[in-house]
């Protein structure tokens, strides 16, 4: 993230007139660790129509240890090329979702950053993927499948359709991994009612 | 250290609540857009961020009622409290650890927080509870932005379980974090010293320059000084870690070049039992010493120890008390033979992560089977420990004790009394993971109402030590 924003603040190009003052300013605050006030900024941006502001904003949330609100947001990003995506975004995202228990999201995002990332995220992705492979190599349990659709039920029920739907793919996910199928069917249900439900808005990545 | 780790944990500081200075050039329109993400925020339950929007708005537009009662709802007291890691990190810093962790916990149930999870197990750490730290640390280990400073935490409560390869590996793993790199280093060379079972072997010589404690005027035609070569073996066994059941055994010879009646040969062993916790601890211990000087049999002696100390913060208290009953083998000797006893207070100040001050007074006394030869001292004692690097530390005494013998000397003519000044200067220096240069400097005066009894010693060492640990 921290090398975007330079970026962006090197290039001061790719904002929305009115809104670059601020997206500017998060990302001052977010290379002074202020997360809470970059956020705050970004989240400004995002009313005044920066596109950019989003990803950033759900960058702060992940510093913010909000990853569930990270997940959301990240989710709600206009979807982007695999060439054309940001592998520090890709790498928060995967944060986000890991630190949400979202693993299998974690481990898919951290899979397709390859070589776009630098040797340092290059190195976190690595160890991360390491201790999730660690934490997947036995069958899940029924209580875990349980507890994933719970969640997806419950943030359903609470209108967060997209935060639903992460916790339902990893259900599903996670239940083809067992060797009964555990509520399997059930995930994939919830799963495609929910594509109904989610609409993803127009913002960048 | 804990600002160290309130940094690492917390990667967003609260947002101060104060009403803001007025911005140069107000704008109460982009102040209405700081004020609907403050509300967003407040709504979200996240009231630093709504806060920090607030405070914005206000800057730009100081009369925007709406963010003014939204800044004053997101600082209100209760509702702060509402979010658990917050007032982990308060509880934290205030130094009420058993609460911090109630609250860090609450923040994990909420939610996963590795951030939580890494402060609970460091809480856990301090109070001593090293079996309920490990979960917390454990998941903490998972997240790769707490790995490390988790490493740390696993490889103290390794230290303290008397695992020292397992507690150098993760201090090593730790130590790749520029943040940990000179306590890992450190800790993973002293872990490797430690465990269940330790081994030492020390090798030294020096020169005493009053072996046989000469008054000054008779030391050029006594040649009391004499050089010594000596050695001590030393084993340590704690099944438990550091905190437990342990017993341990020496054994130690030294050869004088040219005083052959003094050549000492000695060994011990002691079995003992240390509880600690959060810093604090209280051991007690039994010993039996037996000295042989010149090859033949010196003494015999059981030897009680008890001691405990308290510490909070940067200052610990401690107090020990040792009783020994002594049988001198010798039949001239045995007059001598009795029950000795010190008492002795301390309070210490850390000044740096591995220097101190510390003073001390001492009480004792030895009730001798002859009246003539019992004795009762005290006297203050003042000490430094510094530590100059990763790998040098130095440690500098003085002390001066006052001892009087209640009873008339029938050989003497009178009831003794000697004063003594003490004084020691002592330096290690790590070698490797297992080696140690020692050089010391000891040196006493004593003066006494018998002048042949008044005497000057300097005694400079030299020697080098190997400590392993195992299991």
């Amino acid at each position: 993230m921290k090398p975007a924003l330079i970026a962006l603040l090197a290039l001061g190009a790719g904002v929305t007139p009115g809104a670059d003052e601020h997206v500017l300013a998060g990302a001052r605050l977010f290379r002074a660790d202020r997360y809470a006030e970059a956020l705050v900024e970004f989240r400004v941006a995002q009313r005044l129509g920066s596109p950019e502001a989003a990803g950033y904003a759900a960058a702060a949330l992940v510093k913010l240890e909000r990853p569930e609100e990270a997940v959301e947001s990240f989710a709600a990003l206009e979807p982007v090329p695999p060439a054309r995506r940001d592998a520090l975004l890709d790498y928060y995202h995967a944060v986000a979702c890991n630190n949400a228990r979202l693993y299998l999201c974690a481990d898919g995002l951290l899979g397709g950053l390859g070589a776009r990332a630098g040797p340092r995220i290059g190195e976190h992705a690595r160890k991360m993927r390491a201790a999730i492979e660690a934490l997947l190599v036995s069958e899940p349990s029924q209580d875990a499948l349980d507890w994933y659709l719970a969640r997806c039920s419950q943030f359903r029920r609470a209108g967060r359709a997209l935060l639903a739907r992460a916790y339902c793919e990893e259900a599903a996910g996670l239940a083809s991994r067992r060797h009964d199928g555990y509520r399997r069917s059930e995930a994939m249900a919830s799963l495609a009612s929910l594509q109904r439900e989610t609409v993803v808005p127009s913002a960048g990545r | 250290m804990l600002a160290l780790l309130l940094a690492l944990a917390v990667q967003a500081a609260p947002g101060p609540c104060d009403l803001p200075p007025p911005a140069s050039h107000p704008d109460p329109t982009t102040a209405e857009i700081y004020r609907a993400v403050g509300d967003g925020e407040l709504a979200a339950g996240s009231r630093d961020t709504a806060a920090a929007a607030y405070r914005r708005a206000l800057a730009l537009d100081p009369s925007n009622g709406a963010a003014r009662a939204g800044l004053a709802s997101s600082c209100r007291g209760p509702a702060r409290a509402s979010d658990p890691f917050q007032e982990g990190l308060r509880l934290m810093e205030s130094g009420d650890r058993r609460g911090a962790v109630a609250a860090f916990r609450a923040a994990r149930t909420a939610r996963p927080s590795p951030s939580a999870a890494l402060l609970e197990g460091i809480c856990l750490y301090e109070l001593g509870d090293d079996a309920a730290a490990l979960p917390p640390l454990r998941e903490a280990e998972r997240d790769p932005a707490h790995r490390e400073a988790a490493s740390f935490f696993l490889g103290l409560v390794a230290l303290r379980a008397g695992q020292g390869e397992r507690a150098a590996s993760l201090f090593e793993f730790a130590s790749a974090d520029v943040r940990f790199a000179a306590a890992g280093a450190d800790l993973a060379r002293l872990a490797r010293r430690e465990g269940r079972l330790m081994l030492s072997l020390l090798a030294e010589s020096g020169y005493d320059s009053n072996v046989l404690l000469l008054p000054s005027g008779r030391q050029a035609s006594g040649r009391p000084g004499d050089a010594s070569a000596a050695t001590t073996m030393a084993a340590l066994a704690r099944p438990l870690g550091a905190s437990g059941p342990y017993a341990r055994a020496a054994f130690s010879y030294r050869d004088q070049a040219r005083l052959d009646a003094y050549d000492l040969l000695g060994g011990s062993g002691a079995v003992g039992w240390l509880a600690e916790r959060a810093g604090n601890h209280l051991l007690a211990e039994y010993a039996y010493e037996y000295t042989g000087l010149g090859g033949i049999p010196y003494l015999s002696a059981h030897r009680l120890f008890a001691g405990g100390r308290a510490a909070l913060g940067r200052i610990a208290v401690g107090l020990t008390w040792f009783g020994r009953f002594e049988s001198f083998r010798q039949a001239s000797d045995v007059p001598f033979s009795g029950f000795r006893q010190v008492a002795e207070g301390d309070a210490a100040l850390r000044i740096a992560p591995r220097s101190s001050i510390a003073l001390f007074y001492r009480y004792g006394r030895d009730d001798a089977q002859e009246a003539a030869l019992s004795w009762q001292e005290h006297g203050p004692r003042a000490e430094a420990r510094i530590g100059l690097g990763a790998d040098v530390r130095l440690v500098a005494e003085v002390g001066y004790h006052w001892r009087r013998y209640p009873g008339v000397d029938p050989f003497l003519g009178v009831a003794r009394s000697d004063t003594y000044l003490d004084g020691a200067l002592r330096g290690e220096m790590d070698l490797g993971d297992r080696w140690t240069l020692r050089l010391s400097l000891v040196a006493q005066r004593a003066w006494s109402n018998v002048p042949n009894l008044a005497y000057v010693m300097v005694f400079p060492t030299f020697g080098i030590a190997y400590t392993i640990g195992f299991l």
